[in-house]
C-alpha cells in the first residue's frame, strides 16, 4: 500500500505548493467577469493590475465553451479553462506580469476564438 | 443539458473502459478475491478527486492554470506506464494460467496486487480532478439551473454503464480472444493518454511546440459533437494534434504493439491451442 500513498502525497504536494493562488472571496472586486455566448465574449474589464488575476467565466451559450488568456503574440497560452458547459461558471486564476494580452472565448471549443485585447498594468 | 452530458461522458469513458477490462480479467482468471483492491483504488481516486476539487472550488486557494496542466500531464504519463504494465502483466499471467505453474502464477498475481490498486487509482484519478472541478462548478450553478449538474452526472453514469456493457461482453470471450482484444484496445488507450499528457505539458509550456500542428480536422470532427466526444473519451483522439503528440503516439504504439503481438505469439492462449472452456475453468479452481 506504500506506492499509492507516495503517489498521492506527490500529487497533494504538487497541488499544495505549486498552485499557491489565492481564492479569497473577499477580493472579488479583483475578479473579472466573462460572459461567453455563441457569438460574443464580454469581458467586464479590459485591464487589470499585475499579480493574481481571476476570471469568472460564465457560459450563456448552448455549446461547451473555453476561455483563454494569450500572450502578446496571440499564441502563447498564459491560462486556459476548458469544459465550461452551458450554464456553468468556471474560474481561471493566473499570475500575470505587466504587458499586453488577449482574451478569447471559444464556443464549441474550435477555432481561434472571439478575441479582445487585454492590458495588465503595473500593480 | 446535452453539452454537459457529453462532457461527463467523455471524462468517464476511458476510466470505465480500463476498470471494466481489469475487472473482467480478474474474474476470468479466477481472482475475484483481488476485486476489492480494484474497488479500493477506484474509491480512493474518486474521494481524493472530489475532495481536492471541493477544496479548490470552495477553499481559500484555487488551482493555477499551470499547476492544473502539470498535474494532468504528469498523472497521464504515469498512468500510461501503469496501463502498459497491466497489458503485459495480463499477458504474462495468462501464460502461467495454463495450469502447470500454479505456484508461480500465485506469486505473479500477488506481486501485481499493489500495482492493481494503482492502475485503478490512476485510471480514475487521471482525469478525476478535472472532472471534479467540472462537477463542483456545475453544482455551484444549481442556484440558477440544475441542468448542468444533472447533465454532467447523467453523462458520467452513461460512461459507467457503457463500461459495464464492455465488461459483460469481454467476460463472455474465451481467454485467447479476450487477451487479443482487450490488450489491443488498451495499447491504443494508453497511446492516446500519452499524447494527451504531452498536450497538457505543452499547454503548461513545459514542453514546446503547442502551435506546430500535425493536422487539424476540427471542422470534420468537432470536439462538441457526440462522435468527437466518443473518440476523445476512448482513445483520446484530438482533432488538433501537435507534431510532438503525434511523434509520441507513434513512438509508443509501434514498439508496444510489436511486443504485445510477440507476447501473444508465444502465449499458449493463442488461437486454437487450448480449448477455451478449459482455460476458463482451471484458474477458478486454482483460486479457491
Amino acid at each position: 500500500m506504500r506506492q499509492p500513498i507516495s503517489i498521492l502525497t506527490f500529487a497533494v504536494v504538487l497541488i499544495g505548493c505549486v498552485a499557491c493562488t489565492e481564492n479569497d472571496k473577499d477580493s472579488n472586486e479583483g475578479s473579472i467577469k466573462v460572459r461567453s455566448t455563441a457569438d460574443a465574449c464580454e469581458v467586464s474589464a479590459a485591464e487589470a493590475p499585475s499579480g493574481t488575476v481571476r476570471f469568472e467565466v460564465t457560459n450563456d451559450g448552448s455549446e461547451v465553451t473555453e476561455f483563454y488568456l494569450y500572450g502578446d503574440d496571440g499564441l502563447r497560452v498564459v491560462g486556459e479553462v476548458e469544459d465550461i458547459g452551458p450554464g456553468i461558471t468556471r474560474n481561471l486564476v493566473v499570475d500575470v506580469a505587466p504587458g499586453d494580452y488577449f482574451t478569447a472565448c471559444k464556443p464549441g471549443m474550435v477555432g481561434d476564438g472571439i478575441r479582445a485585447p487585454f492590458t495588465v498594468t503595473e500593480g | 443539458m446535452w453539452a454537459n452530458f457529453l462532457i461527463g461522458l467523455r471524462e468517464g469513458l476511458e476510466a470505465s473502459l480500463v476498470v471494466g477490462i481489469l475487472v473482467a480479467y480478474l474474474i476470468k482468471s479466477g481472482h475475484r478475491d483481488l476485486l476489492p483492491r480494484v474497488w479500493a483504488g477506484v474509491a480512493f481516486a474518486v474521494l481524493v478527486s472530489l475532495g481536492a476539487g471541493a477544496a479548490l472550488t470552495f477553499g481559500p486557494r484555487g488551482l493555477s492554470f499551470k499547476a492544473q496542466e502539470t498535474v494532468g500531464g504528469t498523472l497521464s504519463i504515469v498512468a500510461v506506464a501503469f496501463v502498459t504494465w497491466m497489458i503485459f502483466w495480463m499477458a504474462r499471467t495468462s501464460r502461467l494460467l495454463q495450469g502447470v505453474l500454479e505456484g508461480r502464477m500465485a506469486t505473479a498475481i500477488s506481486r501485481g496486487g499493489l500495482s492493481l490498486v494503482l492502475v485503478a487509482t490512476l485510471a480514475v484519478g487521471r482525469e478525476g480532478l478535472e472532472t471534479a472541478l467540472f462537477l463542483w462548478a456545475a453544482a455551484q450553478a444549481t442556484g440558477s439551473s440544475t441542468q448542468p449538474l444533472v447533465g454532467g452526472a447523467l453523462g458520467l453514469l452513461t460512461a459507467v454503464v457503457l463500461g459495464l456493457l464492455i465488461h459483460r461482453g469481454a467476460v463472455r470471450l474465451d481467454l485467447g480472444k479476450f487477451f487479443r482484444w482487450t490488450g489491443a484496445v488498451l495499447v491504443f488507450v494508453a497511446a492516446g493518454v500519452l499524447a494527451y499528457g504531452i498536450h497538457d505539458l505543452q499547454e503548461a509550456a513545459i514542453l514546446p511546440g503547442l502551435h506546430s500542428l500535425a493536422f487539424d480536422v476540427s471542422s470534420a470532427v468537432p470536439p462538441s459533437s457526440w462522435y468527437g466526444t466518443l473518440l476523445k473519451g476512448t482513445i483520446n483522439f484530438s482533432p488538433k494534434t501537435t507534431w510532438l503528440e503525434l511523434v509520441a503516439w507513434f513512438a509508443y504504439i509501434v514498439p508496444v504493439l510489436t511486443l504485445f503481438i510477440l507476447a501473444l505469439r508465444s502465449s499458449p492462449t493463442g488461437p486454437s491451442k487450448v480449448p477455451p472452456t478449459k482455460t476458463a475453468n482451471i484458474p477458478a479452481s486454482a483460486a479457491t
